[in-house]
């Protein structure tokens, strides 16, 4: 791992007011199918480093996956902010915090000790299971493992180290007969090398065969449930996108001005928590250094909090929520959600729901009105409910209607948590929707 | 026989200039480097990638070692390649090198598109504004255990700029870009101040726009979106590895009248459009490749193994950064037709659709679905209402056969296509084009 503290120190040398390095270094093994069966075996070593600073009040930003290349990557961060006039709302960087929370079952020394052999028996395994129907095909199955080490460092003295894990298999399958086809994907993610990825197998091939000889329906308003995919999917470019406070500063969100208004179904709360043991999104800080915490976004069905890092929260005089996240080292840290869970009572919904329509997943949901919320997707594996059982699978079937209008006629949630990115859903109801039959 | 390897050494940068509501969000400049070995042993592939291309040798012996591995505790069928064919290539040389324009030079654009789009703003309802330039080139080497060596450069320059305008609690965002393979002279292929200027009138004319119906109309859909269509729903279904996997509702169909007369379909990487590759991620020459002539399917995109295991020409196996290559399209278009687009709309009682935010396809079951920006309802080959948050959907090769009239105004659009997790540019293009019976999804 590189001396992140050496070249925060080189930077400030060169002129730099701030500095901060985000470095991350990663083992990656994949077997990933070829034509149905494993045919590819992936390791790799990679690293990386981000150099972010500040110069003159204006903030300049670079990045090398070459370590020979660091100290070219701090002096053209250097002139990247020189090239900027002083941005008045920059407050600096984040200042080291007293203590750091703990955090649990974000790392797992199974995964990081995992060998080829190990990871082509689970996905083997996997596939097996998808095609215990004998008449399903594994269009696509992949099977990661990957460990990385994080540190960060800045000239305000933090100086903060993370390792975890990550496994995560994924199947695809399709089934043919009779000039009928039907398709479906499953897949599971976790910290810990506790995944039953035999049941993501048979949860595939089940899907794609209860979706076979599908029939088409009217269009009509009614009760919809929406499986943990889809409704994550419709989330995360939506809402997720709006609870951002730099849409919010810069005009880019729907809920601008909202807080204190109910948002959403009462008795529904959402949170951000970078806490959650053993969540994906989970570590000691976030991508630039703040303790990592609990966010209220909605209580009760009231928007209580938007999302901030140190830049956002800034210009409002107020604290970070931990909230800088980046894809990799090559970017900037952005505000971004880490764990978004919802507080709401749990039932059965399924049992419970008399009549109406189930839809697995959605295919278009980034096609979303980001700010207006309107979207209007086609549903994957959609099935008609009838005295609270999956009845029939539906052919070709379109849902649209707005999110913020959703979260307000949110019924049900179940008990069936799910980890889709970073929004962890449940099977959710959602009052009168408007479904009309697809092509 | 030694066992087969391939490796690809990659150098390069990219800059890139965020404005966000007029001041500047980020500059950054970020050095990419590193090699990808790629070994077949067997039926197996091992791949690896290393930061520093020096470790080029390490990789290919890591390579070697996954493949052999996996052959042996999970054989399966020999691959075979087709072989590299010998072409003489031609690589795009640039005009003017971006990195030898100044980063003051840079900013003066970006702020002349950002003041075109505030002039635009008549009414006063630009709530923000975001602009970006991007810069990238990378010098790659490729090379293969049976002594093929290329070498080339790529540049890649463009930016985009979008508008948010509101009014009344609504809020609606107008986008414009102009990116393409090449230098600094994009620039002058394009219109920034026009774009922006469009960009703005696009909020603007969404903040109007009505809700869009549901159900069965005659869409017309301009070059963007059927720029789309073909290559989400027809490309995709294309590709050979997609088809061997049992996922293509094109299987088997080569020879097969798949769509109405009026549709030709190429796939073209030496066009110099956003797609361009002199030489694909296996260091095949690129060449063209018409994918549907006439309605009947003719050929499927190809990488190595699959042109070697489907009978088709290698050169489309693209790999975004160092990952693995897999195959990919290029510059993928509908081929012009004989009308003017004045005789598409002619007598049109239906749907225009523009743009294009997406969309996605189920490929094996041969089933779209996309949303365009905009759209306006047509009534008697004219505009009337421009409508909103509107989607088109179908299956697959019924829209194919539904394509009444093709019009003779091809233009392309730039665009990063995801597969298998990669990201790689493309160009999506097409004329205007009518589809009978499409399936719009609206929300009134």
């Amino acid at each position: 791992m590189i001396n992140a503290k050496k070249l925060v120190d080189l930077a400030i040398r060169l002129g730099a007011s701030d500095a901060e390095v985000y470095a991350s270094a990663g083992k990656v093994i994949t077997v990933e199918t070829e034509h149905g069966e494993l045919g590819h075996a992936e390791e790799s070593i990679s690293e990386g480093a981000g150099i972010r600073v500040i110069v003159g009040g204006a903030e300049g930003y670079s990045s090398s996956n070459d370590p020979g290349k660091y100290e070219d990557a701090v002096k053209a961060a250097i002139v990247c902010a020189k090239a900027r006039p002083k941005d008045p709302a920059l407050k600096g960087l984040p200042p080291q915090p007293t203590k750091y929370p703990g955090v649990t079952g974000i790392f797992d020394q199974r995964v990081a000790d995992v060998g080829l052999d190990q990871c082509v028996d689970i996905a083997a395994s996997m596939i097996r299971a998808a095609k215990e129907d004998k008449g399903a095909s594994v269009t696509a199955a992949k099977f990661s493992s990957i460990v990385s080490d994080t540190v960060i460092a800045n000239s305000n003295g933090i100086n903060v180290e993370d390792r975890e894990t990550v496994v995560l298999g994924y199947v695809d399958v399709i089934i043919k007969e009779n000039g009928n086809v039907s398709t479906a994907f499953d897949y599971d993610v976790a910290r810990s090398m506790t995944l039953d990825l035999d049941a993501v197998g048979r949860r595939a091939s089940k899907l794609a065969r209860d979706s076979m000889n599908s029939s088409a329906v009217k269009e009509q308003v009614c009760d919809v449930l929406l499986g943990p995919y889809a409704f994550s999917d419709l989330l995360e470019s939506t809402l997720l996108s709006s609870i951002s406070s730099e849409n919010v500063q810069k005009g880019r969100s729907g809920l601008a001005g909202k807080i204190g208004q109910q948002i959403a179904t009462p008795g529904l709360s959402i949170l951000d928590d970078g806490l959650l043991a053993g969540g994906l999104g989970t570590s000691k800080s976030d991508d630039e250094g703040v303790p990592s915490r609990t966010t209220t976004i909605v209580k009760d069905g009231t928007l209580a909090s938007f999302l901030y890092d140190s830049y956002t929260a800034g210009k409002e005089n107020r604290e970070s929520t931990g909230n800088a996240v980046r894809p990799s080292y090559s970017a900037p840290p952005k505000v971004g959600a880490r764990n978004v869970r919802f507080e709401y009572p749990r039932s059965d919904v399924l049992k419970e729901t008399k009549g109406g329509i189930y839809v697995n997943s959605v295919i278009g949901a980034h096609t979303a009105n980001p700010i207006s919320g309107d979207f209007s997707v086609e549903c994957r594996n959609a099935f008609v409910v009838e005295n609270g059982a999956m009845a029939k699978p539906i052919k070709s079937l379109m849902l649209s209607g707005n999110v913020f209008d959703l979260l307000k006629k949110i019924d049900g949630m179940g008990k069936d948590d799910r980890a889709v990115g970073v929004v962890i859903s449940p099977t959710v109801r959602v009052k009168e929707m408007r479904v009309t039959p697809g092509a | 026989m030694h066992d087969f390897y391939d490796v690809r050494e990659m150098h390069g940068y990219t800059t890139a200039v965020v404005y966000d509501n007029g001041e500047i969000d980020e500059i950054s400049t970020h050095f990419v480097s590193g090699a990808a070995a790629r070994a077949i042993v067997g039926g197996s592939y091992g791949f690896t990638t290393a930061d520093d291309p020096s470790k080029a040798k390490e990789a290919i012996e890591t390579a070697v070692r996954l493949a052999k591995r996996l052959d042996k505790i999970n054989p399966r069928k020999k691959i075979s390649l087709a072989p590299i064919p010998k072409r003489a290539k031609d690589v795009y040389k640039i005009k003017k090198n971006p990195a030898d324009v100044s980063m003051s030079k840079k900013q003066d654009l970006l702020r002349s598109i950002e003041d075109a789009m505030r002039e635009r703003d008549t009414k006063g309802l630009l709530k923000s504004t975001r602009l970006n330039y991007s810069e990238a080139y990378s010098h790659t080497v490729h090379y293969t255990s049976d002594n093929s060596r290329i070498e080339y450069d790529t540049y890649r320059t463009g930016f985009s700029c979008s508008a948010v305008a509101g009014e009344g609690g609504s809020l609606q965002v107008g986008r414009r870009s102009y990116f393409n393979v090449g230098g600094y002279e994009i620039f002058d292929q394009c219109n920034p101040i026009e774009l922006a200027h469009e960009a703005v009138d696009e909020a603007y004319a969404l903040l109007n726009a009505k809700p869009a119906p549901s159900g069965k109309f005659d869409v017309i859909c301009d070059p963007e979106l059927a720029g789309v269509f073909i290559h989400e729903a027809v490309g995709h279904a294309s590709e050979a590895d997609t088809v061997l996997d049992g996922d293509s509702c094109l299987e088997g169909r080569i020879g097969e009248k798949i769509g109405s007369e009026l549709v030709t379909v190429h796939d073209d990487p030496t066009m110099l459009k956003y797609g361009y590759y002199p030489y694909d991620s296996e260091g095949v020459p690129s060449q063209s490749t018409t994918l549907i002539e006439k309605g009947v399917m003719k050929a499927y995109l190809n990488s190595r193994e699959t042109a070697a295991k489907l009978g088709g020409r290698p050169g489309n196996a693209r790999a975004g950064g160092l990952a693995r290559p897999v195959v990919r399209m290029s510059n993928t278009f509908i081929d012009n037709g004989e009308m003017t687009k004045d005789e598409v709309f002619e007598g049109v009682n239906g749907i225009y659709l523009k743009g294009s935010r997406g969309g996605q396809v189920n490929t094996g079951e041969g089933v779209f679905q996309f949303n365009a920006v905009n759209g306006y309802l047509i009534k008697n080959g004219k505009l009337g209402d421009c409508i909103r948050d509107v989607s088109l959907s179908g299956n697959t090769l019924r829209t194919l056969n539904n394509i009444v009239r093709v019009a003779n105004d091809l233009d392309f659009h730039s665009g990063r296509c995801g597969k298998a997790g990669q990201g790689v540019p493309v160009g999506d293009g097409s004329p205007h084009i009518l589809i009978k019976d499409a399936v719009v999804g609206g929300s009134s």
